[in-house]
């Protein structure tokens, strides 16, 4: 009977995702196409983009990190409800990209857990629906509590 | 090939007026601070194809407030205030801060070098003069350690409160010290 729970509920929550954009870089610019209607990320239920953590079970990391905006994005991830999920988007949230200096942290997954990492600089619309995808498969599987 | 030589002679001839370096003919900028301030208080030149000057830290602000009010040169807006760490340069002191002005009233640029030791690291601030110098002045403290002494509200602008170093200085890693690893949040 569990499961069956579960598995409902895995169904209803893959498919209404409520992702939480941080956009600091080049990379969001790819994510809000990704949004737009050519590529209509509304096809796997999660347009409803909020700037607003505590709405949101998606977190999607798009961009550089400072050390600075490091402890916003932090405290933006604390903020989201359990679950939740997260996509590192492109090469400087998952590792620094080129951006090997001073300030910059050299990828989220030291302070926050990822679940999906998208490579590219900047990944095409495709590779962040693919990623999506990915979520949408580890979200079927999770535990309804 | 001799032809390039010389343009280089000539470009270092006329271009830095440097003490010591024969200068151009002053132009309209040159010869009213002269007029104002003697021959000797100011040594300029016409680098990029504007008059520049290089001017004494002791007496900044009488000399700012002298480039904003004299209505032959009313350079009203200051454009941007950085600065030059010359580490490794042939140069006895270290930093330079360079004021970029232009002025509405002529359509004219002007640019103000003052050289600022590293064993004294402080200049006057010219907030009092343009205050869109506040955010100017901070991110050369922030990013060079130049004090602005009269700034009300001299505190790191780009970099964290507590960082502490000053990352455009040539001599600071470009890895950085191990800040990226060992923040606190
Ligand atoms: S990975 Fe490339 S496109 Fe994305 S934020 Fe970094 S530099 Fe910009």
């Amino acid at each position: 009977m569990t499961t069956k729970v579960d598995a409902v509920v895995g169904w209803a929550r893959k498919n209404s995702l409520w992702p939480m954009p941080f956009g600091t870089a080049c990379c969001a610019i790819e994510l809000m196409a990704t949004l737009a209607s050519r590529f209509d990320l509304a096809r796997f239920g999660a347009e409803a983009i909020r700037f607003s953590p505590r709405q949101s079970d998606l977190l999607i990391v798009s961009g550089r990190v400072s050390i600075k905006m490091m402890p916003v994005l932090k405290k933006i991830y604390d903020q989201m409800p359990e679950p939740k999920w997260v996509i590192s988007m492109g090469a400087c949230a998952s590792s620094g990209g080129v951006f090997n200096t001073y300030t910059l942290v050299q990828g989220v997954d030291q302070y926050i857990p990822v679940d999906v990492y998208i490579p590219g600089c900047p990944p095409r619309p495709e590779n962040v629906i693919q990623a999506l995808m990915k979520i949408q498969e580890k979200v079927a599987q999770a535990k309804a509590n | 090939m001799g032809k390039a030589v010389d343009n280089q002679e000539e470009r270092q001839t006329e271009g830095v007026g440097r003490p010591g370096r024969p200068e151009p003919d002053p132009g309209i900028v040159t010869t009213r601070i002269r007029a104002r301030f003697g021959d000797t208080s100011v040594s300029t030149g016409n680098a990029v194809g504007c008059e520049s000057v290089i001017a004494e830290r002791d007496a900044l602000l009488p000399f700012m407030t002298f480039l904003r009010d004299d209505p032959e040169l009313a350079f009203d807006y200051l454009v941007d205030v950085t600065a030059v760490d010359r580490l490794r340069l042939d140069e006895e002191v270290r930093f330079a801060v360079v004021y970029q002005l232009y002025s509405h009233k002529h359509n004219r640029r002007f640019s103000v070098s003052v050289p600022v030791p590293e064993a004294d690291p402080r200049i006057g601030s010219v907030v009092s003069v343009w205050p869109g110098a506040n955010w100017l002045e901070r991110e050369v403290y922030d990013m060079y350690g130049i004090v602005f002494e009269g700034h009300p509200d001299l505190r790191r602008i780009l970099m964290p409160d507590d960082f502490g170093s000053y990352p455009l200085r040539k001599d600071y890693p470009l890895h950085g010290k191990g800040e990226r690893d060992n923040f606190v949040f």
